[in-house]
């Protein structure tokens, strides 16, 4: 995407984005690819004009697109060093037999190696993809809005439909345990994940929104777990759980870095053991109380900012299609009862929905 | 996003900063200093509508001061203020104090500064200040933090800084091979050896030698009001008046020709830095003329940067090529520099991301022939036009939250930038600067011949051999390039390194920053 038009070649798109001191990037996650341009508010149409044309008429010969894939075999080669990318990397492929999320947003090394070779491929994906009703245009700042949506229409309106939705295999029911060891190739404390099938985000099911409260208060910061296994008996150097926000069922998993490697089985069943506690007490309503107070405030607190706002919507909107949920959440997260946590634990912690995954360095 | 959520990614590293998220915008200008004979100085920084308040408090002393055998004393001292008990609060008292107002508080060591940094909403303020105030004030040292996080600072320098980013590895060494024998040259969170070494006794000393009257300032940022200005100042107060600290001297040693570090760590790619040191203080003339000179070379992780276009965009080779004319910690993760890691070393750098050891070394003449060209001709005035009208919009970008711009007022402070700072100045001196100014400074501060570098590789051997040898280095590709490339590409692949083989050190990842 930032290969170039006809109109304004990369060069010509990068010597206005360079002369408008424009802060540029993207990224892709599993659900969604987000372009991102921070400029001032002088430079929005300037802007709408090459976003516009960029979107819609991307055109890039095959070498410039060989060379593009030999960057992004260089992003690989450097996220690979990391002992959490390696461990993630496996225990996706380890959980998905045959959805999509089975590999990270880089995709399987195979396939990075195969890139240069996919010329054709890539039009076509843009083709798919790259489409209006696939696609949401945000601007975030200091704009007038009847303004701005009059330059919307000019710039995108003759944009044409097309979008052709992905045909991705749902994955089928998990039914047993599976359990894999990573070997990692440098030296490194092991790293515990207990990786569980957890359904796709909505938010309006008080369940599924009480599995963030679920992982925060069993495996954050403040459980007792931590307090246990972090500060008091200093065997891991933390422990966290991580629920995901997806459109397909993805994976809540819990994980925790080991100190000593003669306790990585310890600490998975002390993870176990609260497991079993969550799935059969019911938590004090205060502390309950206390994640919706820090969610909101979170959220406050990051709305500073027209790129805060823009990154604080962006997911939602992508797994969503729209901003409106984002009240239905709220209002779901106020009904969370101590039994919403507690179903939560039961039907989506069970040990046949899950993978567990030890990283070990070579040390 | 809008749950709140750690990112698995995230959770490798060691980041002396815990928990900063963003904050409000600001419109005022830079922060206002007010010296009182009774006490530290203060920068204020009223934003009346922000909904939040930022605090930092400055202490001058950083990983600098560390005695030697103790080095990493500075950053574990912070790491307990940080991440420790207080006289008032358990560490556990702490989170969960802190839990509900989604707020926290940090420390950020650097070489020569150490900043105690927090920021809360102002429905909070009630709960949130003492917390943070008894952080710095109050500390409670228990001897079950101190192990913890002396075990964390240990892994990272044993396991994350030599396996799992070596970026950063090749940034830390370069940095030790420039500052060899002097306070500078360890990384922050020290060595192992001299972590090792320390006792808690050693953080407590460390703690009232430096953690004093004499050595703060006090910056408050945001929705704040005089009541809560007067809390901070009276909580800087309760610390011993003691003296100011006597910053170390730290001059490297002259490099004299070019002289290579390789850190020999099996199958790894390869990770680059190289560099050479420069005295061209934030706030000089000379500064910003050099600043946009690297900003047209190697402005971070922007396609705008030259190096990028070249090593990256025409030949696809790796993530991405920048360089630097001050200290950029955590380029990994950061997009704009970071405040608060000022310093009165700096250097200039170049940094080549990942890639195979087999195009290592022609990525690394890439950029020393873009280097001889830059130096050598200077600027063209159609780069110097887009790169200063570049720079009018982007240093906007530098601090858009009132926390950012309080740390920046606080490094206008260490740098002695007098009246509005370094940011306002920024966009004066764009207007001023000429091209010829630029090429000038270029010439005066940048240079060929002296030049150290540090390579991360899985091939140490193959390299030295290929450096000390001036071997030809020709590439290959994946795609047909254009004959204009091809031409260039054979004058690439025979730049020279004029390497002495006395001048290349091959270090064993197993070894580096042992001691």
């Amino acid at each position: 995407m930032f290969r170039g038009t006809d109109r304004y070649p990369a060069d010509a798109y990068n010597a206005k984005t360079t002369e408008i001191g424009a802060d540029t990037n993207a990224f892709t996650s599993d659900d969604l690819t987000a372009y991102h341009l921070s400029i001032t508010s002088n430079d929005l149409e300037t802007v709408m004009d090459l976003e516009s044309d960029r979107f819609q008429n991307l055109a890039y010969p095959e070498e410039l697109f060989r060379t593009e894939a030999g960057a992004v075999y260089g992003e690989y080669r450097k996220n690979r060093t990391n002992p959490f990318f390696t461990l993630f990397e496996a225990t996706q492929a380890a959980a998905f037999d045959v959805h999509t999320y089975g590999h990270t947003a880089m995709g399987y090394e195979e396939d990075i190696k195969l890139m240069p070779e996919l010329f054709d491929y890539s039009k076509s994906f843009f083709s798919r993809y790259y489409r209006p009703e696939n696609i949401v245009l945000m601007i975030v700042g200091d704009v007038d809005v009847t303004k701005t949506m009059d330059r919307v229409k000019h710039y995108y309106g003759a944009w044409k439909p097309g979008y052709v939705p992905p045909k991705i295999q749902p994955e089928p029911e998990q039914t047993a345990e599976r359990k894999i060891e990573v070997p990692y190739p440098g030296q490194s404390l092991p790293i515990a994940m207990v990786a569980y099938k957890f359904p796709a985000f909505d938010p309006s099911d008080p369940t599924i929104l009480a599995a963030d409260i679920l992982a925060d208060l069993y495996f954050g910061e403040t459980s007792d777990l931590h307090k246990k296994l972090v500060l008091n008996e200093q065997v891991a150097e933390f422990v966290a759980a991580d629920t995901p926000m997806n459109r397909d069922p993805n994976l809540l998993s819990i994980f925790s870095r080991v100190k000593d490697a003669e306790k990585v089985d310890y600490v998975l069943a002390e993870i176990d053991r609260t497991i079993a506690q969550a799935q059969t007490e019911l938590l004090d309503p205060e502390r309950i109380a206390g994640v919706i107070s820090r969610i909101k405030y979170g959220f406050l607190m990051g709305l500073d900012t027209p790129s805060g706002v823009a990154s604080s919507l962006v997911r939602f909107i992508a797994v969503t299609g729209g901003v409106a949920d984002i009240e239905t959440m709220y209002t779901t997260y106020g009904q969370v009862t101590a039994e919403h946590v507690q179903a939560a634990a039961k039907q989506f912690l069970a040990p046949e929905r899950r993978t567990v995954a030890v990283l070990r360095g070579n040390n | 996003m809008i749950k709140q959520r750690k990112t698995l990614l995230g959770l490798f590293l060691m980041v002396l900063v815990v928990c900063m998220t963003a904050c409000a915008p600001a419109n005022d200008p830079a922060g206002t200093a007010a010296a009182d004979a009774s006490g530290p100085e203060i920068i204020r920084y009223p934003v009346p509508d922000d909904a939040t308040v930022s605090f930092n408090v400055w202490f001058k002393v950083g990983s600098q001061n560390d005695p030697a055998g103790k080095e990493g004393l500075a950053a574990l001292t912070g790491s307990l203020i940080s991440d420790g008990a207080t006289a008032n609060n358990s560490y556990e008292q702490i989170l969960e104090k802190l839990y509900p107002i989604a707020s926290g508080y940090g420390v950020r060591v650097d070489k020569e500064m150490t900043t105690v940094q927090g920021r809360t909403h102002v429905d909070n303020i009630d709960r949130y200040f003492p917390l943070y105030s008894d952080a710095f004030a109050a500390p409670a040292f228990n001897v079950d933090d101190f192990e913890r996080l002396r075990s964390d600072q240990l892994n990272y320098l044993e396991k994350t800084l030599r396996y799992a980013s070596d970026e950063d590895l090749g940034k830390a060494a370069l940095m030790s091979h420039i500052f060899a024998g002097t306070p500078y040259a360890h990384p922050i969170q020290g060595t192992v050896q001299g972590l090792k070494s320390i006792t808690l006794d050693d953080v407590k000393a460390f703690y009232q030698q430096h953690y004093t009257q004499a050595n703060a300032v006090i910056a408050i940022g945001g929705g704040f009001d005089d009541a809560l200005e007067s809390k901070l100042r009276a909580a800087v107060a309760t610390l011993p008046a003691g003296t100011a600290t006597t910053a170390p001297a730290v001059t490297p040693t002259a490099i004299d020709g070019r002289q290579v570090m390789l850190v020999d760590k099996a199958d790894a790619d390869a990770s680059i830095s190289f560099g050479f040191p420069i005295n061209v203080p934030r706030g000089t003339r000379d500064f910003y003329a050099l600043w946009i000179a690297n900003s047209w070379l190697g402005e971070h992780r922007n396609s705008s940067s030259h190096l990028y276009q070249v090593i990256r965009e025409t030949r696809g080779m790796n993530y991405g090529d920048y360089s630097y004319i001050e200290a950029f910690p955590q380029g990994g993760q950061r997009q704009m520099p970071p405040p608060n890691v000022a310093r009165h070393s700096q250097i200039f750098q170049i940094w080549i991301r990942t890639l195979p050891n087999e195009n290592a070394l022609f990525a690394t003449r890439a950029a020393l022939r873009e280097l001889t060209h830059l130096v050598q001709q200077g600027m063209s005035e159609e780069a110097f036009t887009l790169t200063r009208s570049f720079l009018r919009n982007y240093h906007l970008h530098f601090a858009e939250t009132t926390q950012d711009r309080l740390g920046y007022a606080v490094d206008d402070r260490f740098y002695g930038i007098e009246g509005d700072g370094h940011l306002a100045q920024f966009g004066a001196m764009l207007d001023s600067i000429t091209r010829e100014d630029v090429n000038a400074a270029l010439k005066r501060h940048l240079q060929l011949e002296n030049i150290k570098f540090a390579i991360i590789t899985g091939d140490a051997e193959g390299l030295r051999d290929v450096m000390v040898n001036d071997t030809a280095t020709p590439m290959s590709y994946a795609s047909e390039k254009s004959a204009e490339i091809v031409a260039e590409d054979k004058e690439i692949e025979v730049v020279p390194f004029d390497v002495d083989a006395d001048d290349v050190t091959v270090v064993p990842v197993t070894t580096i920053f042992e001691q």
